[in-house]
């Protein structure tokens, strides 16, 4: 029992040493510039404002609102365009025995091995062709490509009873509305759950939007943050601020449905 | 059933059975043909961004594709790929990737298992999905946004970790030295990738059927032997699927170098991906760019197999 509570104790240790830098972030940004640059205790003393309402309140030298639009924007319509590609797809590939349909899942599947590294030149020039570079498309149409969600979303739908699609078709109900009202209600968890890791994994991107965006009002907040902080180096307290405004959405996500995220990222060691 | 029974029933007399088996079965398989409707807007895009991309790379790689050069791009063969093996940076950025990922790879596992097996000693679900979070909150956090916040840690001056430091008379030239600063990239990629390895791992454990373990208890085998003879055994299939998905990541490592040390000092940091980053978006030698990408997806391929081989069930 005692070595148990010794176990248990430096778990909380490490888990302290894991949220650390986070809450460091969030505390540093309320410190004056003099607090920050003289460390004396974590909890700033003489709290402030003004990092914020200058990184707020300056939109034509700090475009942050238009960062968190452009931000919003793309994670929403990748998360979007990923649920309803991928689910008709996985239902397809997975409940209507597709001639080839196994080849078909195979070989999507077996790109979930491919790095994205090799993509990037052939897409950057992809999208150069098709006059999507610096527009939000660019980040958007291409993530509908990625094979996860179909796994993922496979691995679900072919668990569901032939006997709840059997039962809809003698009632009367098409194929789609087999897949409409049998099983996008029976998938909502699964849905859920893909939903909000492409939602996060899209918010997070740092390399697709650093490559494919030019103009500084089309970043989204990662860049954006990355931008400001070799502008301003010295001023930690407003790269501070920008840090804490790109980092809240994803946090108040995160704690609000932190057991389906961390279920849904287990789930992909089990079924591999 | 009844449709079809109907439709036998108004088939012409002349047909031959063999013959409506035939035709139903064809009938059947445009049928089942149709559902691809379903699978098209995926397929679209799978093959417009994922597959074609692929193949045009390779194509591309053997072109000199430059887009500030006034000359047209034209195919050079292998050219792009002998370029590599004779450009000192391309080793340089070779040897950093490798370095980083012989460091990050096995501590990651380690650290993981470590983590895995301590979380699932903590008998209080709720104290252990809490720690869980704590464990996997920085994986939520963007490159961008940890690079920043680590940057400053391990700044010489005003950094945290050396004011920490500071009572002990240490001063840790945490960025500035070539060696220093490769391990202050694995410390900082530790704090911020742990999290998804931990998970899997717990999830892993948690599989395991409390009835072997009891089992070998019974036969009197301590916690140590049983964790390595009967939980490590268990585990191994997903240890293994770690490890792969590890080595993948960590041989595209990016935004940790391009954020801390930008590839300093002395090019110490510098890794492959950086080094096609700016081969390809800063200079524009966008056929120099492919070829290394597809070297860099061979090696990944290579690896990951020699992985497979050597760690699957024998």
């Amino acid at each position: 029992m005692l070595r148990r509570y010794a176990v248990e104790l430096m778990i909380a240790l490490a888990a302290v040493l894991f949220i650390a830098p986070v809450g460091f972030i969030f505390l540093t940004a309320f410190k004056p510039d003099t607090e920050i640059l003289h460390f004396g205790g974590l909890l700033p003393r003489d709290p402030t404002l003004e990092h914020f309402r200058y990184v707020l309140g300056t939109p034509e030298e700090i475009p942050v609102f238009r960062w968190l639009f452009n931000s919003v924007f793309i994670s929403s319509s990748v998360t979007l365009l990923v649920l309803t590609v991928d689910a008709l797809a996985a239902y397809a590939l997975s409940r209507l025995n597709l001639p080839g349909g196994k080849a078909v899942l195979a070989l999507i599947v077996a790109t979930m091995m491919v790095p994205g590294q090799v993509l990037l030149v052939p897409v950057y020039l992809l999208l150069s062709r098709l006059g999507w570079l610096d527009t939000p498309w660019a980040l958007i149409v291409p993530a509908g490509a990625g094979a996860f969600g179909v796994f993922f979303l496979h691995q679900f739908f072919k668990a569901v009873p032939q006997e709840l699609e059997e039962a809809a078709a003698i009632d009367g109900c098409s194929r789609l509305g087999v897949f409409w009202h049998v099983m996008l209600p029976l998938a909502r968890p699964a849905l859920a759950t893909l939903g909000i890791l492409t939602f996060i994994g899209s918010w997070n991107d740092f390399l697709g939007p650093l490559v494919f965006l030019d103009s500084v009002e089309k970043y989204t907040l990662p860049v954006g943050v990355a931008l400001f902080q070799m502008s301003y180096s010295i001023e930690y307290g407003l790269t501070l601020a920008a840090s804490v405004v790109c980092t809240a959405p994803i946090l108040v996500i995160f704690l609000l449905l932190h057991r389906q995220i961390i279920e849904g990222v287990s789930m992909t060691g089990l079924k591999a | 059933m009844i449709s079809r029974a109907a439709t036998v029933a108004t088939l012409p007399a002349t047909e031959t059975p063999s013959a409506i088996r035939a035709r139903t079965r064809h009938r059947r398989f445009l049928g089942r043909l149709g559902g691809y409707v379903f699978v098209l807007p995926y397929l679209t895009l799978f093959v417009v961004f994922l597959i074609f991309p692929l193949f045009y790379g390779l194509w591309l790689s053997g072109m000199r594709y430059e887009l500030v050069s006034p000359q047209p791009p034209r195919f050079i063969g292998a050219g792009n790929y002998l370029e590599a093996l004779r450009d000192p940076a391309f080793w340089n950025a070779l040897g950093a990737t490798v370095l980083f990922v012989v460091a990050v790879v096995p501590v990651t596992l380690v650290l993981a298992l470590a983590l895995a097996a301590g979380l699932e000693a903590v008998i209080s679900s709720r104290r252990q999905s809490f720690y869980r979070l704590c464990i996997f909150l920085p994986t939520m956090i963007t490159i961008s946004v940890g690079g920043l916040v680590w940057r400053w840690f391990f700044n010489g001056e005003f950094g945290l970790f050396n004011a920490l430091l500071e009572p002990l008379g240490v001063k840790v030239p945490w960025l500035t030295s070539p060696g220093w600063a490769m391990a202050s990239i694995v410390l900082m990629t530790l704090w911020w990738t742990l999290g998804t390895p931990t998970v899997i791992l717990v999830a892993g454990l948690k599989q395991i059927p409390r009835s072997y373990l009891e089992a070998a208890a019974v036969d009197g085998a301590g916690a140590v032997r049983r964790f390595f003879w009967v939980t490590l055994p268990l585990l191994r299939p997903v240890l293994l699927f770690v490890a792969v998905i590890q080595v993948i990541g960590g041989f595209q490592v990016f935004g940790q170098t391009f954020i801390i040390t930008r590839g300093g000092p002395e090019q110490a940091t510098r890794v492959l991906m950086q080094y096609i980053y700016e081969t390809s978006f800063n200079m524009y030698r966008l056929g120099y760019g492919a070829a290394m990408s597809w070297l860099l997806f061979v090696i990944i391929v290579v690896v990951s197999l020699a992985q497979v081989r050597l760690l699957r069930q024998r």
